[in-house]
This record gives C-alpha cells, sequence and structure tokens, in this order.
C-alpha cells in the first residue's frame, strides 16, 4: 500500500499526525507532508494511514493499494 | 404547523432557532438541501455536506467579502476572516507558526495544569455552573495567555463576547457598543505593547506576533492590528467554551458515555471530534457568489450571499450512518466544524486540544454528573448546571 498526499489540498488541520504520526512530517507553517521513505505503508502504520486518510477534511491524502 | 415553505423563508440559525435546529436541518436536507431564507437581507443557505465542502474550497467563485458573518460582527472587514486570497495566505502566515502540531505539543503542560487546578475547584467549591467554572474559564485563561491579554482584564471579556455574538441578533446597539468597547480596548492594549509598559505578558504571545510581522516589507497599519485582534478575540474564546460546554451537557444525560469515557480516557479525543461534529459551536458561515454559478440544479448569481450550515453538513445521512445519533467511538469523522479550504479555522488544532485536556481533566476529578436543570440549552454559553456528590 502507497499513500500519497496533495499538498495544494492540504490546509493544515493535522488530523493526519492524530492517526499516523510516524508518515506525516509538518513544516513551520503546519502543512502536511509525508515523510521521507515512508510512501510505502508498511502493514503495522496501515490502520493509522486509512484514519487518517478518511478523516482529512480536503480529501488531500490517498492511498493505492497492492 | 409550518409548511416546509415558510421554514425555508424564515430558516435562522441564531438564538431560538437553535432549539429545534437539527429537525430544521434535516427537513431541508431533505426538502430544499439549497434553500432560501429571508433573513439577515436575504441568503440561499447549503445544508449538505458535499455542496458545503465544494464552495469552501472554490476560492475562484465565492468570496468572503464584505464578511463572513452572518449577521455582521463587525463594521469594519475583520482579519483574516473578510479577506480573500492572496492577502488571506499574508494574514494566516504571520500566525500559522503558532499552531503546528510541533507547537501545540508545548502548550500540553499549560493547558493541563490550569483545567487541572479548575476542575478541582469546581469539584470542591460546591458551584454547580460549570459554564462559569470550567467551560468558559479554561479559554478564557489559557487563550488570554497565549495571546497577551493581561489577567487584569479576563473579568470584562464574557459579557463582551456575550453582547457581540449573542445579543446582535436581539440587540444590534448593545453589540455595537460593545464591539467599540473591545476596540477601545485594544488600540489602547497595543499602545503599551508599544511602549512595552506591559508586565502581566511574555513575549511570544499572539500580539507581540502581530505587532512585530511584516508583509511585503512593512508592518500591519493600525487598523488592520486592531481589526485582526478583534477577530483572535471573537474567535478563540466563545468556540472553545462552547465545545466544551456542549461536551459536558452531552455527558450529563448519556452516562454510559460517561463512565466509558473515564474508564477508557483514549477514547475522548474521538469523543471531542463527535461533539464537535454534532454540536458544532460555529453552526454557520457566509460567503458571497463572484460570479453566476449552479449548485445542485440551483441558478445563484453573482452578489449573491451563500450560507454554509456546518451544522446540517455534519449530520448528512450521505455521510455519516446514524448521523443524529452522538457516537463517542465514530472512527471515520471528516467534518465541518472548523471548515475547510483556505479559511479553515486558524485555531483548530488548538481548540482541539483545549476540548480534549479540558474533559480528561474534568473527568478526573469531577465524580459522575448529571443535568441539574434540563431547561438549559444544548448551545452558546449559558449556564449549565451539573449535579453531583461532593
Ligand atoms: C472548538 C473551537 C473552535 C471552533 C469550532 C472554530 C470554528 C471555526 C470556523 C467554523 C471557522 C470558519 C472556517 C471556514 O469558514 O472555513 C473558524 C475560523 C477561524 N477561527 Fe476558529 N474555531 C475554534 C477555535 C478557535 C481558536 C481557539 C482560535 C484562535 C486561535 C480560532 C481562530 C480562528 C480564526 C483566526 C479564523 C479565521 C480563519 C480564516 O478566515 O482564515 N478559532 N473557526
Ligand atoms: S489532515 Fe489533511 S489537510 Fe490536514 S494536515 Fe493532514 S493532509 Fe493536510
Amino acid at each position: 500500500m502507497k499513500v500519497l498526499l496533495d499538498s495544494h489540498r492540504c490546509q493544515g488541520h493535522a488530523r493526519c499526525a492524530a492517526f499516523a504520526p510516524e508518515t506525516f512530517v509538518f513544516d513551520d507553517d503546519g502543512f502536511s507532508r509525508v515523510r521521507e521513505g515512508m510512501e510505502d505503508v508498511k502493514p503495522e502504520n496501515a490502520p493509522g494511514v486509512r484514519k487518517a486518510c478518511a478523516n482529512c477534511p480536503e480529501l488531500a491524502i490517498s492511498i493505492i493499494e497492492d | 404547523m409550518k409548511s416546509i415553505k415558510d421554514i425555508e423563508r424564515t430558516m435562522d440559525f441564531h438564538g431560538e432557532a437553535l432549539d429545534n435546529i437539527f429537525e430544521t436541518y434535516r427537513l431541508m436536507r431533505e426538502n430544499c438541501p439549497v434553500g432560501r431564507s429571508e433573513k439577515y437581507g436575504g441568503f440561499w443557505f447549503l445544508s449538505k455536506s458535499e455542496d458545503i465542502f465544494k464552495v469552501e474550497q472554490d476560492a475562484d467563485t465565492y468570496s468572503v467579502k464584505p464578511t463572513m458573518l452572518v449577521p455582521p460582527v463587525a463594521d469594519f472587514p475583520m482579519i483574516p476572516i473578510d479577506t480573500d486570497l492572496p492577502e488571506l495566505m499574508d494574514y494566516r502566515r504571520i500566525l500559522l507558526p503558532l499552531f503546528t502540531p510541533q507547537a501545540l505539543a508545548k502548550m500540553e503542560k499549560p493547558v493541563r495544569d490550569i483545567a487541572q487546578d479548575l476542575a478541582r475547584e469546581f469539584a470542591d467549591s460546591g458551584t454547580t455552573d460549570a459554564t462559569a467554572g470550567f467551560a468558559r474559564a479554561l479559554p478564557t485563561i489559557f487563550f488570554s495567555r497565549l495571546a497577551g491579554f493581561p489577567e487584569k482584564d479576563w473579568p470584562k471579556f464574557d459579557a463582551w463576547v456575550d453582547d457581540i455574538l449573542y445579543e446582535r441578533t436581539l440587540d444590534p446597539e448593545r453589540a455595537k457598543k460593545a464591539q467599540d468597547a473591545v476596540m477601545a480596548y485594544f488600540d489602547d492594549l497595543i499602545e503599551k505593547y508599544r511602549g512595552r509598559t506591559i508586565d502581566e505578558a511574555d513575549t511570544g504571545t499572539i500580539m507581540d506576533y502581530l505587532l512585530e510581522a511584516k508583509i511585503k516589507g512593512e508592518p500591519l497599519s493600525r487598523q488592520e492590528l486592531l481589526s485582526y485582534c478583534y477577530l483572535m478575540f471573537l474567535g478563540g474564546l466563545d468556540t472553545t467554551a462552547w465545545a466544551i460546554r456542549a461536551s459536558l451537557w452531552h455527558l450529563a444525560q448519556d452516562l454510559d458515555a460517561q463512565r466509558k469515557l473515564r474508564e477508557n480516557p483514549d477514547l475522548i479525543p474521538m469523543a471531542a471530534e463527535e461533539i464537535l461534529r454534532t454540536l458544532s459551536p460555529v453552526q454557520a458561515m457566509g460567503r458571497t457568489c463572484k460570479k453566476d454559478t449552479v449548485i445542485r440544479g440551483q441558478e445563484i448569481k453573482a452578489g449573491d450571499r451563500v450560507v454554509l450550515l456546518f451544522g446540517a453538513g455534519n449530520r448528512d445521512p450521505d455521510i455519516y450512518d446514524e448521523p443524529e445519533k452522538i457516537k463517542i467511538d465514530r472512527e471515520d469523522n471528516r467534518h465541518l466544524a472548523f471548515g475547510a479550504g483556505h479559511h479553515r479555522c486558524l485555531g483548530s488544532n488548538l481548540g482541539r486540544r483545549e476540548l480534549v485536556i479540558g474533559l480528561e481533566e474534568f473527568l478526573k476529578v469531577v465524580p459522575e454528573f448529571t443535568l441539574g436543570d434540563p431547561s438549559e440549552k444544548w448551545y452558546g454559553v449559558g449556564r449549565l448546571t451539573l449535579n453531583f456528590k461532593k
């Protein structure tokens, strides 16, 4: 499973940080991106990433299943 | 019985209209998801989640001018809420660094300390009004410190907020007087900051950020500073207090949920989202259509006002199962309580943490509580009487 973040849509709600802090990092203005090397989601992080995706108000996060 | 047409025509989301608002929303979603009200100069209103999200994210078609607030809460444009892109981002960037996850991590302890003290005091004192004793007190103390509003002035804040936000539909003159008082207050406070004759406030407050900010090399003008301060004052205090009060109001009646949260505090963040969804402190915000457009088949003309009913979208059955039910363990909760798009609430992450930490500490200290006066409303920041064994 892969995770993508559309930075044009992200508005910094930080819901992704609440569910998958290991996968997302924030810049100094609070906008999120996928942490380097975390685009391929490890099985143990998958539930959190799915929740981040479902709870992102801007639909900025997408998941590509294997 | 009022007809659907009458309900549509008189659609309102303030004061007593909130008593039965969720039923009104349901009728509107089902019968006229793009409705037309005659209130406040006339406006279209949207009650479907999808439509609201679309408008929020469509800056090409919708403006926030002359103001996002319906009816207005100021007779000048407020920063940043009444500003369109691209200026909007210049203003938001000044304060965004204060509310990142990293910055918020540093606020955990101070918020918790205040919440703990207030909860203990409330539990011990034998007073029963959880609004004054806790829900309003927590943001007043924490947010005012963060903002740099001196402690000696706090006692004045509640009445100003009440007059501006809650009296404006009943007594506009009183609201205007309070607006003038708040503006005069900030005029004076800015002067004190400039001359650094302020001692209560540390540096690093919102006031400091605003005073030091430069946009394209220029500091903010007096009017810009006043306007930004005024909006932060209105946005930072009342909404959080409403969210905390509404949570306690609900838990006082849902003892099963109250017990679950006590036994398993890890559920509190999820419960907080659910309260924000179902009892949203900001029920609606407005936009102005910039060019002719169509929503769900309804033509909207350039210049028309469009109201986004967050409270209705948040109970949309197309998005949530059992939308009217408050389920403290709802997992997928993509709601509109903080809006969305480029005007997304600047303080959303702070408001959330204050709510979550507030509930955690309250439930730790105050024993099982029930509603003391069932006539008290679900909405607003009025009295909330709680009964519990001392
Ligand atoms: C639970 C508490 C809160 C709720 C429910 C809430 C809700 C909202 C909503 C619905 C909007 C309009 C967003 C839109 O139209 O898309 C908004 C805007 C705003 N809020 Fe909050 N808010 C809360 C707490 C706070 C706090 C604590 C602050 C202060 C730091 C704050 C500052 C603002 C500002 C500055 C804006 C204007 C943003 C812009 O126009 O760019 N809010 N809020
Ligand atoms: S939840 Fe969505 S909008 Fe919010 S920070 Fe994460 S990606 Fe951005």
